[in-house]
């Protein structure tokens, strides 16, 4: 399988007249981009803003991330999401670079949404702060979880899709600046050459804990807690195939974003033919039954094994239950004779003095750990807010509070905050951009 | 650097005398005194009072040990505390563990000590002061105090933060997230640990998982009719007014109690006992503390010669938040007394 993803790096993002790309810059025509974001009737108040990183700008509640892109022909960029079914990671992908769209709540948040500041000392919890965003913040009539802790935030995560791909077809008849060639041939086809490099699998266990439809992540549009782990090539991942749900605390999740530059998949990439032969992706879930776990971990472990595997890569989408799906899943694989590598963050609790992960075992003994969703963040108030700030405290983010008895609450008069790590957007980068690890103080 | 430390050191090393001057109450001098001048070689502030107190009258009063010293400091201004170096001295260390907890607690200024390895201390304390790894003895001072002084100069002229890999002293459990200088992602971190473990080559986890220290379950015992079996639980059954003051969580206190002549462990509303355990609802045990130890049913079991006898005594302690250093420790004390006491089976309870 091979993609050809055309980069377009966006230095500067501006309204105007027409929406385009030039020599850097994208511009946006706001009306026509609003009118793609009100094609669903749910969406009641929608606004556009731009920030950048260095702006004194604190983001809440923020519920999505992707990145703007065109698939040559027309296709979907999401398929069996925002348009039908069709094969990913295969053709030609066109890429607005180093920008994402964010999808912010005007008013109400949850459980499983966060918080960027694009400058300050809260900016290096996240990945978000460093990339241009068009901010989409918008309110809708999903009365219905309207004061839910958990929110599908279906209506908004959509649009953010629609305006993602919409922005997208800025670059549909423009030449990239860069193509990057990912390419992995048949497996049975690189015997010969590749025969010295031990066959490495990089496993993936995105979120899917929740019985109702919904909330959990995709696989090509169908809800990842109805699969069987399977094999799946890294152009899908990379190409649309996956998109991110919304049930975890926010530090731990995988947005759509991330799905689409997984770093692991990149570094896997680079190595490939040098220090290791990339088999592909075991797209694995986290599941509610031990049973349930236990076969998917069973279902991974054969799956590596049948393809010769040598060396594995666990991600872990999420921490305290699924914990016992990362350790059965990090267990099953050692247990049959692959050589594996966890990733995942730690819950040690604010005073740092907790049991890390709710379910270990001696033989996972290669971990790399991106951070503690305890961990507590206080910081200053932010000269623009875009959403609502209050949502932090009221909304049950998972990270934030109403009122605590030696903290106060997470929302202060003066617009200070403090915070758990848990409401960082995307903050524990365990796809693979945390510079975070832990250590003993 | 204008700053003030207080140091806590033993008879001994404050000059007063050896094992026979061991009771001596804590006093406070002016200065460093003893073996605090070591110390006061390296640290860059003022060393402004010794606090000097025998480990004997330490170890038989803590309370009242510690009660006193904590007046003593009261009205000094300090921004830093040194107890110690304790070496290998078991008593010693445990003072220097029980003071320092004490001052941090009250004063809230870092606390730093130094012990070998092999003292028990260092289990007990490490996680509420900064200790680190010292000499079996006093030919150590000098090394010991440089590195307690060093670390002392560093927290209070720096921001931190302070990893235990880094600095020096024992780990203490408490894990925290930290930004890596080198800002090497989680992805090139990964693909560095597998590359090196399908090579065989040394890598550090980021999580080590601790040893599980698992002990293999004894052989059966097939004839009971003659042997002396005792109660041993983690339940916190303790009679009413708890006389050994046992913790309703993180215990590090264990007490035994008799029950010669009992057909059964009266409940709380009889002033008999009731469980002190803050892990569980209280309700049912406390109605029945006999479905947390059942001596009752043991009685039972007793009159039908199924087993030999009921030990006099049962033991007790809290399993809930209770480290598995203190429980291991504690499980070591109450098997040495079955054994001394001639019991040869536990029926051990856990809620």
């Amino acid at each position: 399988m091979k993609l050809e993803l055309g980069n377009f790096p966006v230095k500067e993002i501006e309204f105007g007249e027409q929406t385009a790309y030039q020599d850097g810059t994208l511009t946006i025509n706001k009306e026509e981009a609003l009118s793609v974001v009100y094609e669903d009737d749910h969406i009641i108040d929608a606004d556009l803003k731009i920030v950048e990183p260095g702006d004194e700008v604190r983001l809440v509640p923020v519920k999505e991330a992707i990145e703007p892109r065109y698939r040559e022909g027309g296709g979907p960029v999401f398929p069996g999401v925002t348009g039908e079914l069709m094969q990913a990671g295969e053709g030609q992908t066109k890429a607005l670079k180093d920008m994402s769209v964010l999808v912010v709540g005007k008013h109400w948040g949850g459980f499983q949404d966060g918080l960027i500041d694009m400058a300050g000392e809260g900016a290096k919890y996240t990945y978000f702060s460093r990339l241009k965003n068009v901010v989409l913040v918008a309110d809708t009539d999903e009365e219905f979880e309207k004061r839910e802790q958990q929110k599908k935030n279906r209506a908004l995560r959509w649009a953010g899709m629609r305006l993602s791909e919409y922005l997208g077809r800025a670059v549909k008849d423009l030449e990239p600046e860069e193509v990057q060639e990912l390419e992995l041939p048949p497996i049975a086809d690189r015997i010969c050459e590749l025969e010295d490099l031990p066959g490495v699998v990089l496993v993936l266990q995105p979120q899917s804990q929740m019985e109702e439809d919904g909330y959990n992540d995709l696989s090509y549009g169908w809800d990842t807690n109805h699969m069987l782990p399977t094999l799946m090539h890294p152009n899908e991942v990379l190409d649309g195939a996956m998109i991110s749900g919304s049930f975890m605390p926010c530090s731990s999740k995988w947005s759509t974003y991330d799905f689409q530059n997984f770093p692991l998949i990149r570094k896997l990439y680079e190595e490939h033919g040098e220090t290791l032969n990339f088999l592909g992706v075991i797209m694995s879930n986290l599941n509610v039954s031990l049973e349930e776990k236990e076969r998917s971990a069973q279902f991974v472990a054969q799956i590596a094994s049948t393809l010769g595997a040598e060396g594995a890569i666990v991600a872990e989408e999420g921490y305290g239950n699924p914990d016992a799906d990362y350790t059965a899943c990090l267990v099953a694989l050692e247990e049959a004779g692959i050589d594996t590598v966890g990733v995942s963050n730690e819950a040690t609790g604010r005073d740092g003095t907790s049991q890390p992960l709710v379910a270990m075992d001696p033989k996972a003994d290669a971990l790399v750990s991106t951070g503690n969703v305890s961990e507590l963040i206080e910081l200053p108030p932010m000269e623009t807010v875009i959403g609502e700030l209050e949502a932090l405290a009221r909304d049950g983010l998972s990270g934030g509070w109403e009122d605590d008895e030696e903290l106060g609450p997470s929302v202060r008069e003066d617009g200070s905050i403090i915070m758990e790590n848990n409401a960082m957007f995307c903050g524990d980068g365990v796809t693979g951009w945390s510079t975070k690890t832990m250590k003993e103080f | 650097m204008d700053k003030k430390a207080i140091v806590y050191i033993n008879q001994f090393f404050g000059q007063v005398g050896g094992e026979e001057a061991a009771d001596h109450p804590p006093e406070i001098k002016e200065g460093a005194v003893g073996a605090a001048q070591a110390l006061a070689a390296e640290f860059a502030g003022d060393i402004t009072h010794t606090v000097i107190c025998g480990d004997n009258f330490m170890s038989s009063n803590q309370e009242e040990a510690t009660a006193r010293i904590l007046e003593m400091l009261e009205d000094i201004d300090f921004d830093i505390f040194f107890a110690g170096p304790a070496f290998q001295a078991g008593r010693y260390g445990n003072a220097c563990g029980a003071i320092g907890k004490a001052v941090k607690e009250e004063f809230a200024v870092p606390v730093i000590s130094s012990m070998n390895e092999e003292n028990p201390g260092v289990e007990m304390f490490k996680k509420d002061i900064y200790i680190f790894p010292g000499g079996r003895s006093g030919a150590k001072m000098r090394e010991d105090a440089k590195k307690m002084a060093e670390f002392g100069n560093e927290i209070l002229t720096s921001e931190g933060p302070f990893p235990a890999d880094e600095y020096g002293f024992y780990k203490r459990g408490i894990r925290h997230q930290y930004f890596r200088p080198d800002e090497k992602t989680a992805a090139e971190r990964a693909l560095d640990m597998l590359l090196k473990k399908m090579k065989g080559e040394e890598y550090t986890s980021e999580l080590p998982i601790p040893e599980v220290d698992r002990v293999d379950i004894a052989p059966a015992i097939e004839d009971l009719s003659q042997v002396k079996v005792a109660l041993v639980s983690s339940g916190g059954i303790v009679p009413v007014g708890n006389p050994d003051r046992i913790q309703s969580a993180s215990a590090t206190r264990w007490g035994k109690y008799n029950i010669a002549g009992m057909d059964r462990l009266e409940n709380r509303a009889s002033e008999g006992f009731k469980t002190i355990h803050a892990g569980f609802d209280p309700a049912a045990a406390d109605e029945d503390p006999n479905r947390v130890v059942p001596v009752d049913a043991l009685r039972k079991f007793e009159e039908e010669g199924r087993i030999g006898k009921l030990h006099d005594e049962f033991y007790v302690t809290v399993g809930t938040g209770t480290t598995v250093g203190e429980a291991a420790r504690m499980g070591q004390e109450i098997a040495e007394d079955l054994k001394d006491a001639g019991v040869q089976a536990v029926i051990l309870t856990s809620t």
